[in-house]
């Protein structure tokens, strides 16, 4: 250590190769020692350490190889430099990417030890390039499109129960996943061939399965462990509600005009106005069986069809100004009033 | 002095808009005197509405305005049309004024009223259902009914109808024609024979109160008779008929239930003679928000005020809505008031009022009174 301490002294050109060679070949151990042998000067005690402090210095690294993004082709393949999902990595990204809190005066930090980029799902694996030739390679394992199912009504016309269910590929020990399982059948209602009493049930007994909007019956499965299960499940499912809407129970012929889910003219009393109020018109009053009621002929009177619709439209749709005006004009024609004058 | 009986003349005679029409009979009335005030007789008034009949407000604004002036308006003159082109051979034909609070349904009815009148209709007119249903003075008269097992009489209200309807038609009720078809026996000693006016079954209903509800009964089907029979031919006319339909009514038994209003046998007879099983009739009907509590009160609505249970039981009928002011209507009501000197103040405050009041008719009354 005295030697580089000499060293030290006598030039401050020390070469980086230099340092390292002594640094290794002493120890601060013998420093004292050595001293003591040279010169008895007066030893100072030196607190601070301030000398060997000043003697640290940080070695740089001449070893570090330019950055692989720096290095690449520019005709290089990307789809083999990222093929498939992964975490942002700079080096592998020849792009000046920069992403983050921006501090005033300065550009968004860069590519480099970014977390923020890191974090983000990025799609550097379905560049087009890439996606066209995978489309390629699984060109050979597709059979050619149906050419008559050309629109989506002719789809919609042959196909028209759509099964619904998810595949999930992932990263794990196991390929499974529960959500797979999951079965959804869909069919729109105005393509099961059901009549007026079987429709009523149907939509009973479906439940909310049935969206009024849209007119689908969505059918979903879970139950069983395997899509197959669930998949034959949906199926009898639907079946057994179509056969079971078609059956008519004893009980169902207690319906009374409270459980009616709709309004019905033909059912109600307004009809039997109409028809009391027709034959006290004509002067013919006698009184009449439910029977009697029943088998009248509405259709004889005059304006009978507007103003059932007009009732009908009232009940069912609830009450506004379209629907009474339409009302209004119903009744009026079949009293044979004159129309209200149109307003100023 | 001069220079302020100048200006009052001014006033009252520079107006811009004509507000008042001289035609004073409402089957002379049309189109062209839409939104014009026409002037009811006061003999007139006294007779067809001294018992009920004009909304309060109303009743007491004629007696400031020293007349009672309505407006001619569309939905009256709309039924005053329908009523000229039906043919009366044929079953009653029921109306039903419906509208927003205020905008003049009960005036309507006192317009057809007075048309009815004077073109000698015999005149049924329930001033105001809610009267007897739900309005509670202290000593609410109330019996079960003799008669009609499980019911219930409110013999004070009706012999107080039966009054009414007396003054409504006193001359009608004069004629000999009206006569009843059966003998009426009342209990030992008291019976109407047939043959009897029908002024005598009122007058009975009115000495006995205990029979005034029984009465009103009979005078119904006597009433549906002898228009069926053409002898005279009927205006019926009830405001707040939605009152019949709404659940409750705030009568009590003696056991402390609530009273349902099919319970109530004015509620029977006059349901009976709502049905269009009759002819040589009119009917006029309002469904009114305000007679009924607040719970109900959501929508001013037919359907929904008179339930389907009341819809059908006056379906079909023809719906006449009662609306705002329109324009013409606001801006002559507007010059009535000034006139009436209702409204005083600059005419830019015309805008305002109709902003602040949607032309609602009651509530621009409402406003004025303190200008």
């Amino acid at each position: 250590m005295s030697v580089f301490i000499k060293h030290y002294k006598a030039s401050h050109l020390l070469s980086a190769s230099n340092v390292k060679f002594f640094r290794f070949s002493s120890t601060a151990a013998d420093l004292p020692l050595k001293k003591e042998d040279d010169d008895e000067e007066f030893r100072v005690l030196d607190i601070v350490k301030k000398r060997q402090r000043q003697q640290r210095r940080l070695n740089k690294r001449t070893d570090i190889q330019p950055d692989r993004s720096d290095r690449m082709a520019i005709d290089q393949k990307w789809g083999n430099v990222w093929p498939g999902p992964k975490t942002f990595h700079p080096s592998s990204v020849p792009l000046p990417l920069r992403q983050g809190y921006v501090p005033k005066g300065q550009a968004p930090p860069g590519k480099k030890a970014n977390a923020e980029l890191m974090k983000i799902p990025n799609f550097l694996h379905l560049t087009p390039p890439v996606v066209k030739t995978q489309c390629e390679a699984l060109k050979q394992f597709c059979t050619p499109w149906p050419e008559l199912l050309n629109s989506e009504e002719a789809i919609e016309k042959h196909y028209p129960v759509e099964i619904i269910s998810s595949n999930y590929c992932h990263a794990s020990p196991s390929i499974r996943n529960p959500l797979s399982r999951v079965v959804s059948l869909r069919v729109k209602l105005s393509d099961l061939k059901l009549d007026k009493h079987a429709r009523d049930k149907f939509l009973r007994i479906i439940g909310d399965r049935y969206d009024e909007t849209t007119g689908l019956v969505t059918i979903t499965a879970d139950r069983c462990p395997a899509k197959k299960q669930n998949y034959d499940y949906v199926n009898y499912l639907l079946t057994a509600c179509y056969f079971e809407s078609f059956n008519v129970e004893d009980w169902e012929g207690e319906k009374t005009e409270d459980d009616m889910e709709y309004y019905d003219f033909d059912r109600n009393t307004s009809r039997k106005n109409l028809i009391n109020w027709y034959l006290k018109s004509k002067n013919e009053v006698k009184s009449m069986s439910e029977e009697e009621y029943r088998d009248f002929d509405i259709s004889q009177i005059d304006h009978a069809e507007v103003y059932k619709n007009a009732v009908s439209k009232i009940m069912n749709d609830g009450e506004s100004d379209d629907t009474l005006r339409s009302y209004d004009e119903a009744v009026r024609k079949l009293l044979g009033l004159p129309q209200k004058a149109a307003s100023s | 002095m001069l220079s302020r009986s100048w200006r009052h003349f001014y006033r009252r005679y520079s107006q811009s808009v004509t507000f008042r029409t001289t035609e004073n009979s409402p089957s002379q009335h049309n189109e062209n005197q839409t939104g014009l005030f026409y002037t009811m007789d006061k003999d007139l008034c006294k007779t067809l509405f001294s018992h009920g009949g004009f909304p309060r407000s109303f009743a007491k604004q004629t007696k400031t305005f020293t007349e009672a002036a309505v407006m001619v308006r569309r939905p009256a003159l709309d039924v005053i049309d329908c009523i000229k082109a039906s043919d009366l051979n044929k079953p009653a034909v029921r109306y039903l004024l419906y509208g927003e609070n205020g905008t003049g349904k009960s005036l309507t009815m006192a317009h057809l009223l007075h048309y009815a009148f004077e073109n000698g209709y015999l005149i049924i007119h329930v001033p105001w259902v809610s009267e007897w249903l739900r309005r509670l003075p202290r000593h609410k008269e109330m019996s079960n009914s003799a008669t009609h097992e499980g019911m219930v009489d409110v013999p004070l209200d009706a012999a107080a109808w039966l009054f009414h309807f007396k003054t409504q038609n006193q001359a009608m009720l004069k004629s000999e024609e009206l006569k009843i078809s059966k003998d009426y026996v009342w209990s030992k000693r008291e019976t109407t024979p047939a043959g009897a006016p029908l002024l005598a079954l009122v007058e009975h209903g009115i000495s006995r109160v205990k029979y005034a509800c029984d009465v009103i009964d009979a005078i119904v089907k006597e009433v549906k008779l002898l228009s069926d029979s053409k002898v005279c031919k009927t205006f019926v006319a009830i405001d707040g008929f939605n009152c019949f339909f709404y659940p409750k009514t705030r009568l009590y038994t003696s056991t402390k239930r609530t009273v349902k209003p099919e319970e109530v046998t004015l509620t029977h007879s006059f349901l009976e003679l709502t049905k269009n099983d009759w002819t040589n009739g009119v009917i006029v009907l309002t469904a009114d928000q305000l007679a009924i509590p607040e719970d109900h009160a959501e929508s001013f609505l037919p359907k929904y005020l008179l339930y389907k249970k009341g819809f059908e039981h006056i379906d079909p009928f023809v719906p006449i809505p009662v609306g705002r002011y329109t324009e013409k209507e606001f801006l002559s009501c507007a010059s009535y008031y000034r006139d009436r000197l209702w409204l005083r103040g600059p005419a830019e405050i015309d805008t305002e009022l109709k902003l602040a009041s949607a032309a609602n008719p009651y509530k621009f009354m409402e406003l004025c009174a303190p200008l």
